[in-house]
């Protein structure tokens, strides 16, 4: 059954080179949504455990404010993971897999964040 | 149906959801909780133990008081309230969904790292919900992953549950840390336990504690040595042994069996004095909170509080022993510290 934040997700999908989206919440790992293929969306939890705890080694090395953006890249795939601005709670995470051949990474991480705050609506 | 004989409630879950059961099932125990079912689906589970969706809403200011109230004046149907607040512009749906499908697994979780306790199927009830609601066997599966996760040095969760840290000296200066911490560090004060700082903060249960467990990690908290002092009345939901369960170990009696066993026969005192031992037990029922409501006295059978005819489907204590079922647990890491 498609749910509110599955509908907002497909539209991410847009985005050339985008294969899967995932919505998790960025404390508890735990995913709201997904669109696309969830397999390289990445696993909720591992992708919240990976994000706190790079922020808490940005922190403790003197890094101020909250951690926006996680990059990674292999030779063929990007999987990046943003923090989506919410008004109030916990934050939450937009997990996105990317087809390094088709996607721009800039161009589609540019995308993706301008359309997070979107996806809550 | 299977309801009569499910073993456990993820059993029981699981029966339910094949039949496409809307009702709403009433868990005894410490906290216990009420898990609403809609066409088999879990859709809301509310429990003294954590914060409602409407809590969260609520507690920070997502949605305040005064509009709150308007809204439930203008859709007094709370199974509807939900579409009402998406239509009025007060939230969008899926954030709404994001509120409701988070609060329902942070209950679950709750409901789960307590002592398991019966249960008693009754029809639906309305409550806020949002979405389609939630499979038990994925219910099942991330509780039991939440429990897997918090059980450490510390025992398991139902043993963090009932620390209360204490920030060291100058935590709140440290460099980096994130806002969310900040807050977390704001509300410790050696009193507080996770379920408190949870209904403060308007946060779920298994975030704050999973946040308190990185700021020990980072050395910025400490956990309370040696529990809840002597002498002082506890605040913190109970261990109690599963009661109505002849046949379970005794390994999971606590330390503190009840007191009235141990203690003299009572003998009246000079003045008309209260029985021995009510003192303690007296000062201490009013401080205990909701998180007590289901608890009744220590000793005291638990099966009293379950009203005059409702029919205990569920055998109480029949409960998973070992392995990974989640719900109603504690099981996995056991109670033991």
């Amino acid at each position: 059954m498609t749910t509110a934040v599955d509908a907002s997700l497909v539209r991410l999908l847009d985005s050339p080179g985008v294969t899967g989206v995932a919505l998790v919440d960025a404390v508890t790992g735990l995913t709201y949504g997904v669109a696309g293929n969830a397999d390289e969306a990445g696993d909720g939890a591992e992708c919240a455990e990976l994000a706190a705890l790079i922020a808490e080694r940005l922190g403790r090395a003197g890094a101020e404010g909250e951690l926006e953006s996680v990059i990674m890249t292999s030779t063929r795939r990007h999987q990046v993971l943003l923090a989506v601005a919410r008004p109030v709670g916990d934050p939450l995470l937009l997990t996105a897999g990317m087809d390094r051949e088709r996607a721009n990474l800039a161009l589609a991480t540019r995308s993706l964040a301008d359309r997070a705050a979107e996806v809550l609506a | 149906m299977t309801t009569a004989e499910a073993r456990n409630l993820p059993a029981l879950l699981q029966g339910l959801h094949e039949d496409g059961h809307s009702g709403t099932v009433r868990v005894s125990g410490s906290p216990g909780g009420t898990i609403h079912l809609r066409g088999g689906l879990i859709v809301a589970v509310e429990t003294p133990g954590a914060p409602t969706a409407t809590s969260v809403l609520l507690t920070p200011g997502r949605v305040d008081d005064e509009t709150w109230l308007a809204a439930c004046a203008a859709e007094p149907d709370t199974d509807r309230l939900g579409g009402y607040l998406v239509s009025a512009g007060l939230i969008g749906a899926a954030e709404l969904e994001v509120v409701c499908t988070a609060a329902v697994f942070d209950a679950a979780f709750a409901v789960a790292i307590g002592p398991p306790g019966g249960w008693t199927l009754d029809g639906p009830e309305p409550t806020l919900h949002a979405g389609s609601g939630v499979e038990p066997r994925r219910l099942t599966e991330e509780t039991t992953r939440r429990i897997v996760r918090l059980s450490g040095a510390w025992g398991a969760p139902g043993e963090l549950a009932r620390i209360r840290p204490a920030a060291v000296p100058d935590a709140g200066l440290r460099r980096g840390l994130s806002d969310r911490h900040r807050a977390v560090l704001s509300t410790v004060n050696g009193r507080r336990t996770a379920r408190d700082m949870a209904f403060t903060l308007g946060r779920g249960l298994y975030a704050i504690m999973l946040d308190l467990t990185r700021l020990e990690a980072q050395g910025l908290i400490r956990w309370e040595t040696g529990g809840p002092s002597e002498g002082r009345p506890s605040t913190a939901p109970r261990v109690l042994p599963a009661r109505g369960a002849p046949d379970a170990p005794a390994t999971n009696t606590p330390q503190a069996e009840p007191p009235a066993k141990a203690a003299p026969l009572p003998r009246r005192t000079r003045g008309g004095a209260s029985w021995p031992g009510d003192d303690r037990t007296g000062a201490s029922r009013p401080r205990d909170g909701q998180s007590q409501a289901v608890g009744a006295r220590e000793g005291e059978p638990r099966e009293a509080l379950v009203p005059d005819g409702q029919a205990r489907e569920g055998p109480s204590g029949q409960t998973p022993a070992e392995g990974s079922d989640a719900l109603p647990a504690g099981t996995t890491g056991g109670h033991g510290g």
